[in-house]
């Protein structure tokens, strides 16, 4: 009987060792890939260096730098912020609505294929959408200026990507109808766990339609809401490709973000260190959202509480 | 175990060998034509040569391809090519193009493996000398060419020194880098230029200007005649069309302000501001928005843009306005002389002119000198630390001797003249090779003094690029003056302050001469305010 427990828990340990040892290998893997660059990002903000040169301590200086008296850091700042609340704005509520139209759909077999062709735009290479977005939409005889000529407001017509008025509109454009993405499938997944038992007694208290959706739908798939408001103020303040690729941040600064700004200190003007000030900087940016996301914005789970 | 039997097994690894073995296939490098590199000269295989050195010789040269798009491919650079590697049997020379992208070659150099021989802009290269990437090629050029020397005439230039063989000293001597090394050699001259065409010209009555005034009024003219008046590549502003008006009106302060003399680079950059006198001078108020004569130089460069067209950013663009005849004039180099000689459906009738001297009725801070050129050295080719990889040290390297001796080679005047006499693009930078005479005009244009100071040189790389995004809001109407003036003083003070921890300046020696020079300050009028 003793030996029985003692080898059950020998069992048990060497079960939950064996655990420990799995997680133990991406975890390395992650602090070499992910944490000790992190760090040595955090280092690196305190020096100025550059490729092939001594570094050289200069503390706080490249914050200092780049919060007070970089020209660029504020005008990146507002865009960025733009970028950011704008696409909060669309992925929290034109994905819900089609998944809420999706899921309201009677046939299980319409459902399928509603869902199958909404998140098949996900496939395409982001490098690719942007491109096809700036030069069959944007250009002078894309997509956009050609619809305005055919409403006979061709006297409209901007030069979108070079326009300094337009630009940063035209970068937040892309991506439309923004339906085409994961956020239906999050959204119709929490629609679909919403128990059969609240909708019934939905029905039977006569709560249905648009009452429905936003007085027992939504307050129910707030997890999924805040995820995606995670990762969109989190895509927000990271985005830099799709500028990059469209504008390289201009006309002037019109569409400059953060990021854009530490890829280019890092790898055109060779300032290292300043470009991981810049980094962390977004780093904290992003962990003060998310912190502030995840301290007031409340899932249902906390709301049944 | 498996339920497969034995012919099942093996046929089911027959299609896998053959689908890794079509894989493989694909992924073996194609092979090259037999015998020929880039631009035709007789390949060496790695075997057969010991040295193999790799030079990114740049586009004009380029063996094989095709200047303009128009005529024939050029060939000369694989002949000179040809003849060094008859010379030294165990020498392979590979003509390479690399991209011009800075990433690029910082990626290249740092990790040891750029090609031997480079070219771009000296400037550019100034920022990273320090980190022992290039080679200083002063004790080389202070040595005979050995490929002259063994000519047995002493009367050649480059007899007794390299140097002595490049005719345009000063401005080749001016490219030394500011710790006073040259790292780079000046193999070829450029200059810009106003190509115009006279047939436009006729029609809208208007002649070659020799001021500025009489040049924007025949704008004016052309400009009613239905046509552009004239065509620049937006970034040109930023570079030639700031640095020319900056010394327009500037020159006259010269003797007030300029604080520090460069003995070696005095005779061709007079009166030149270098870095650490722009820092001096900004914290005096000048180049501020205080400094209504700095306001001055973009208000004049926005009336030039003006009569420039629509914001085209596609320099090819560009210059087909002007070969179709929309527009009448247009600024380039003496590069664009090639694509108007070898067009022969061009139609017209074209000529060169300079820009003419700023007068008193476009600026009251006019100095009213002749207009200061831009241009100067064209192909700069440098020698990276690869040369030298064999070893480490210069001093020691075999491999960074056949390097030298492909440069040496190159400016032999029999071989030079095959490269750069090959079709008219540059103008020769050797003693005893003419320029070809249609690019006469250009010849005489290079004589003119250097401008004042070139401020996209000047500080980093960062302030340069918010200066050229800046002005060309600013020229193309999204900016006001003094938007872009507040802009252009943040971006400034950046640029100083970061270039001040960075570096070491003697400010007291400058505040001594900057004292010394009150008297002369003292009869010039707007200066700064509160200076």
């Amino acid at each position: 009987m003793v030996f029985d427990a003692k080898n059950r828990m020998s069992h048990r340990t060497r079960f939950v060792l064996g655990i420990y040892a799995l997680l133990a290998v991406p975890l390395g893997f992650l602090t070499v890939f992910v944490y000790l660059p992190f760090f040595w990002g955090f280092i690196s903000s305190l020096y100025e260096f550059e490729i092939g040169a001594p570094a050289r301590f200069v503390g706080l200086e490249n914050y200092r730098e780049f919060l007070f008296k970089d020209p660029v850091t504020w005008p990146s700042f507002l865009n960025m912020a733009f970028l950011a609340a704008w696409g909060v704005s669309v992925r929290l509520t034109v994905p819900l609505g089609v998944a809420k139209l999706i899921h309201t759909l009677g046939n299980e077999r319409a459902r399928h294929a509603y869902r199958i062709l909404f998140l098949a735009p996900i496939v395409v290479p982001g490098v690719a959408i942007q491109l096809i977005w700036g030069i069959m939409v944007f250009s002078d005889r894309g997509l956009a200026n050609e619809f305005l000529r055919l409403i006979g407001l061709g006297h409209l017509t901007p030069s979108w990507l070079t326009d300094p008025s337009s630009a940063l509109i035209a970068i937040a454009c892309i991506g439309f109808p923004w339906v085409g993405g994961f956020e239906v499938l999050i959204y119709y997944a929490g629609l679909s766990a919403i128990p059969e038992s609240v909708n019934e007694a939905a029905r039977l208290e006569g709560c249905a339609g648009l009452k429905k959706f936003f007085l027992i739908d939504v307050p129910m798939i707030l997890g999924q809401m805040r995820l995606i408001l995670i990762l969109s103020i989190i895509g927000g303040v990271q985005t830099f490709e799709n500028v990059l690729i469209l504008t390289r941040g201009g006309p002037g600064f019109a569409t400059t973000v953060p990021g854009l700004w530490m890829y280019y200190n890092a790898f055109s003007f060779q300032r290292m260190g300043y470009a991981c000030a810049i980094g962390v900087t977004l780093f904290v940016l992003i962990f003060t959202l998310t912190a502030l996301n995840l301290r007031y914005f409340k899932g249902a789970e906390t709301l049944e509480d | 175990m498996t339920g497969l039997s034995l012919p099942m097994r093996i046929e089911k690894y027959a299609a896998l060998a053959l689908v890794l073995a079509l894989l493989g296939w694909c992924m073996l490098p194609k092979e090259r034509a037999p015998g020929k590199d880039a631009g035709g000269s007789p390949k060496k295989t790695d075997a057969t040569a010991k040295y193999s050195i790799r030079v990114a010789i740049g586009q004009t040269y380029m063996p094989g391809t095709v200047p303009m798009g128009i005529g024939k491919e050029i060939r000369g650079m694989a002949d000179v090519v040809a003849a060094f590697e008859q010379r030294f049997p165990d020498t392979h020379i590979e003509l390479i193009t690399v991209p011009f992208d800075r990433e690029y070659l910082v990626t290249q150099l740092s990790s040891g493996s750029a090609p031997d021989i480079v070219n771009v802009n000296v400037e550019d290269v100034w920022t990273d000398v320090q980190k022992g990437w290039y080679l200083a090629l002063d004790p080389w050029l202070e040595r005979p060419n050995p490929f002259i020397r063994e000519k047995g005439d002493p009367a050649r230039p480059g007899y007794e020194k390299w140097w002595d063989m490049f005719k345009y000293q000063a401005i080749s001597r001016g490219k030394a880098a500011p710790d006073q090394l040259m790292y780079c050699l000046s193999y070829d001259m450029i200059e810009t230029g106003i190509f115009y065409n006279k047939d436009l010209f006729r029609k809208a009555g208007v002649e070659v200007p020799n001021t500025w005034e009489k040049m924007l009024d025949g704008m004016a003219k052309l400009e009613k005649s239905g046509v552009i008046p004239m065509t620049i590549f937006m970034d040109c502003f930023n570079d030639w069309g700031t640095d020319l008006i900056f010394d327009q009106l500037y020159n006259s302060l010269l003797p007030g302000i300029d604080l520090l003399q460069d003995p070696l680079r005095e005779p061709y950059l007079q009166g030149y501001l270098d870095w650490d006198e722009i820092c001096f001078l900004f914290q005096k108020g000048f180049f501020t928005q205080r400094d209504a004569r700095y306001r001055d130089v973009f208000r004049i460069m926005k009336e030039l843009r003006r009569y420039c067209g629509p914001p085209i950013v596609d320099p090819t663009l560009l210059i087909n306005d002007f070969v179709k005849q929309r527009a009448a004039m247009h600024w380039n180099t003496s590069q664009l002389v090639y694509r108007l000689m070898a067009d022969k459906d061009l139609g017209f009738e074209w000529g060169v002119f300079y820009l003419p001297t700023i007068g008193k009725q476009t600026s009251q801070y006019a100095s009213a000198n002749p207009m200061c050129v831009i241009g100067g050295s064209a192909n700069q080719l440098e020698v990276t630390n690869t040369a030298f990889a064999d070893t480490g040290d210069p001093k020691t390297s075999k491999r960074l001797e056949r390097v030298m001796a492909f440069l040496q080679f190159m400016c032999v005047p029999e071989q030079y003249t095959r490269v750069v006499n090959e079709y008219p693009c540059f103008i020769s930078n050797i003693v005893g090779v003419d320029s070809l005479p249609v690019l006469q005009p250009f010849v005489e244009i290079l004589e003119k003094p250097y401008t004042t100071t070139k401020w996209i040189f000047t500080f980093d790389l960062r302030f340069g690029d918010i200066q050229r995004r800046l002005l060309e809001l600013y020229l193309n109407g999204a900016m006001d003056l003094d938007t872009f003036m507040r802009w252009q003083e943040d971006n400034l003070r950046t640029a100083i302050d970061n270039l001040m921890l960075r570096k070491p300046m003697d400010m007291a020696k400058m505040q001594a001469r900057w004292d010394e020079l009150a008297p002369a300050r003292a009869e010039m009028e707007d200066l700064p305010s509160g200076l």
